[in-house]
């Protein structure tokens, strides 16, 4: 059966925003009043995140016990999975930010994964989300030898996380360097079916230009985790190519000055009764995870509606 | 009636503002640093309020070469936009004894090299002052010893001799309420033991009032050191011990939401008039920087804070010197 929940990726904006309790607190009566009683976290750095870190949450929560009780008083059940982007600079593992493709850097990432995966393992978690490649902008389309590398990477991540009981997906966003169909197929045969799996991104896959509901009936058995959001508009110029990629077209919105390519579900590209559909037929089983990512204050508004049209329009089409 | 868009400084001071803002987009609040437009509109607010500088942390550097191709490209938008330069550039490092914090001195070749590295890629943006915090969050270094307050004066003589020789920019230390040297008597001792030839005070009122010293009593003393100030307000003296309250004091201490306002706010506690008094009866001369770091906590918002600080620098404070 699936599992709906909500990520809370959406609360942050800013290095030293959404550091207070009280305001993580709020954030996550809105997302029980929202209907959602599962969350997925994301993996932070510093002090200024106290949800962040399992450091952090002893820090701040006492325990991960307490860390637990606290968010079912709140409404919140579980933390269904976390959602890790290595290349993202760690103030705790002393590091600017790591490239799965670069095997000098596998040993690091391997120890950055191992905290986030024993405490899912701990908080009851299943699912641990990584970005799965560095954008295209830095290494350009990525040759054997580095999908090789990233291969291997996330086989030991994969392996690791399993003997924990925590299942290893691997995010494809807007700006991956592997965008074919073939090309992914390719590189997910270097990739143990075993412990590593896929999250599909609907949004991400949807800029990238593709059927999203096509994407899946082609992957689907590797599918084990979903992020569903809708997307504005299509990359069609392939601006994900620049090096800059990430603050030139994805905050500046590109050439064509896109406001925002998220959306509200319902409200964009995505073809949800498509999408749904296969879904209901290949039997998903896995966790729906809603985002409402780079959306406008306040947040609470994209989740309410989100809520709704969940609700109303999307599990309708899964039964 | 002043002129539209006239600068806020006069004879004696110059005006720069000390950044810390996000703007409002359909992606949520964003660094104007994303891009070349929102750049470009926070320049033209803050030069319409009359500042001619502006401030900002070292790790917008590469942000800025990405968006106008070079460090000098982008000071000529700035100047075209009435803003002659970056005063001063934040050092934002995170403290840890592994690797980085004066109050250790294996850490020190590190942190030397790092900043020269700092010296180096912001050539071209016309900066002065190299604003550090020159101790580790409090809770890190204590007990705060005289020789732990020593290692981080040999640190910063070795660090303002190398930005102030090597590229002409004056080190600045900034003591936020919750870092290791804040008490006056940790000043004190800290720019006794200090150069006064490569090392210089960063006088941020705010921070000061809220570890409980007098901003104007300390530039009187020291104003042979001061090169640099951020001048903000605040609403609270801190008397709970939030400086040494883990994880973190200056956004998270349960007692207090914002410690930090902007020049001109009701209830302020940082004595701005005794302060320009003070400057006048030394003859202080030069830059100024205003701060209203966290200004949007609590529903307020940057380009306000900025224009309030603008303000009542131009109709309560420039009459007392400038």
């Amino acid at each position: 059966m699936t599992k709906w929940g909500y990520a809370t990726n959406q609360w942050k904006a800013g290095f030293t925003g959404f550091a207070r309790m009280e305001q993580q607190e709020r954030a996550l009566k809105v997302t029980a009043a929202c209907g959602f009683d599962a969350i997925e976290l994301s993996a932070g750095t510093g002090r200024w995140d106290p949800m962040g870190r399992p450091e952090n949450i002893v820090q701040n929560f006492g325990s991960v016990e307490h860390f637990k009780l606290r968010l079912r008083d709140w409404g919140i059940q579980r933390v269904a999975s976390v959602f890790l982007d290595p290349l993202q600079m760690s103030f705790e593992e002393l590091h600017h930010g790591l490239d799965c493709t670069d095997r000098s850097q596998h040993a690091l990432l391997l120890e950055q994964a191992g905290v986030f995966a024993r405490f899912l393992a701990e908080v009851g978690g299943e699912v641990l989300v990584v970005r799965a490649l560095p954008p295209f902008g830095r290494h350009g389309g990525l040759d054997a030898g580095r999908q090789a590398a990233a291969a291997d990477c996330w086989n030991a991540v994969g392996a690791m996380t399993a003997a924990l009981g925590i299942k290893t997906v691997l995010h494809l966003d807007a700006l991956a360097p592997l965008r074919s169909l073939d090309e992914l197929a390719a590189w997910l045969a270097l990739l143990d079916s075993a412990t590593v799996g896929l999250c599909m991104d609907t949004a991400e896959l949807a800029i990238a230009g593709h059927d999203v509901a096509a994407w899946y009936r082609r992957f689907h058995a590797r599918v084990w985790h979903i992020h569903i959001k809708d997307a504005l508009a299509v990359d069609t110029l392939d601006e994900y190519r620049a090096p800059n990629a990430e603050r030139a077209l994805l905050q500046a919105g590109g050439q064509r000055g896109i406001p925002r390519w998220f959306g509200e579900l319902g409200t964009g590209l995505v073809d949800w009764p498509a999408l749904m559909g296969a879904l209901r037929e290949t039997g998903y089983a896995g966790w729906l995870i809603v985002e409402s990512d780079k959306g406008p204050a306040p947040a609470a508004a994209s989740m309410m509606q989100n809520a709704w049209t969940v609700r109303h329009v999307l599990q309708p089409l899964l039964t | 009636m002043t002129t539209v868009g006239s600068p806020l400084g006069g004879r004696n001071l110059r005006y720069a503002y000390m950044d810390h803002w996000r703007v409002d987009t359909a992606q949520g609040q964003i660094s104007q640093y994303s891009s070349v437009e929102r750049f470009d509109a926070f320049l033209k607010q803050v030069s319409g309020v009359g500042y001619e500088a502006i401030e900002t942390f070292d790790f917008h550097l590469g942000a800025l070469r990405d968006l106008f191709g070079s460090l000098e490209a982008a000071r000529a938008h700035m100047q075209s936009r009435g803003i002659d330069r970056v005063l001063s550039l934040f050092h934002a490092v995170m403290y840890d004894a592994r690797q980085s914090t004066p109050h250790v001195r294996a850490t020190h070749d590190r942190m030397a090299g790092y900043a020269e590295y700092i010296m180096k890629s912001s050539a071209g943006l016309g900066v002065q002052n190299f604003i550090v915090m020159p101790a580790g969050l409090y809770f890190d270094v204590e007990p705060v010893t005289d020789d732990k307050i020593r290692a981080c004066a040999e640190l910063w003589n070795r660090i303002g001799q190398m930005t102030l020789e090597g590229y002409g920019v004056k080190t600045c230390c900034h003591h936020e309420f919750f870092c290791g040297i804040r008490s006056a008597e940790q000043l004190q001792k800290f720019y006794d033991w200090t150069d006064p030839r490569y090392v210089f005070l960063c006088l941020d009122t705010a921070q000061h009032v809220i570890a409980g010293v007098d901003p104007v009593d300390l530039f009187l003393k020291r104003h042979d050191r001061c090169a640099a100030f951020h001048l903000k307000d605040t609403h609270h003296v801190d008397t709970n011990g939030d400086y040494r309250r883990k994880p973190d004091a200056e956004v998270m201490a349960p007692t207090t939401a914002r410690w930090f306002y902007e020049i001109g706010t009701e209830g302020g506690l940082v004595d701005f008039p005794a302060l320009y008094a003070a400057m006048k009866e030394v003859g202080w001369q030069g830059w100024v920087g205003v701060e209203h770091d966290k200004a949007d906590v609590g529903g307020g918002n940057y380009p306000e804070s900025t224009a309030i600080a603008a303000w009542t620098i131009r109709n309560v404070l420039r009459k007392i010197h400038d």
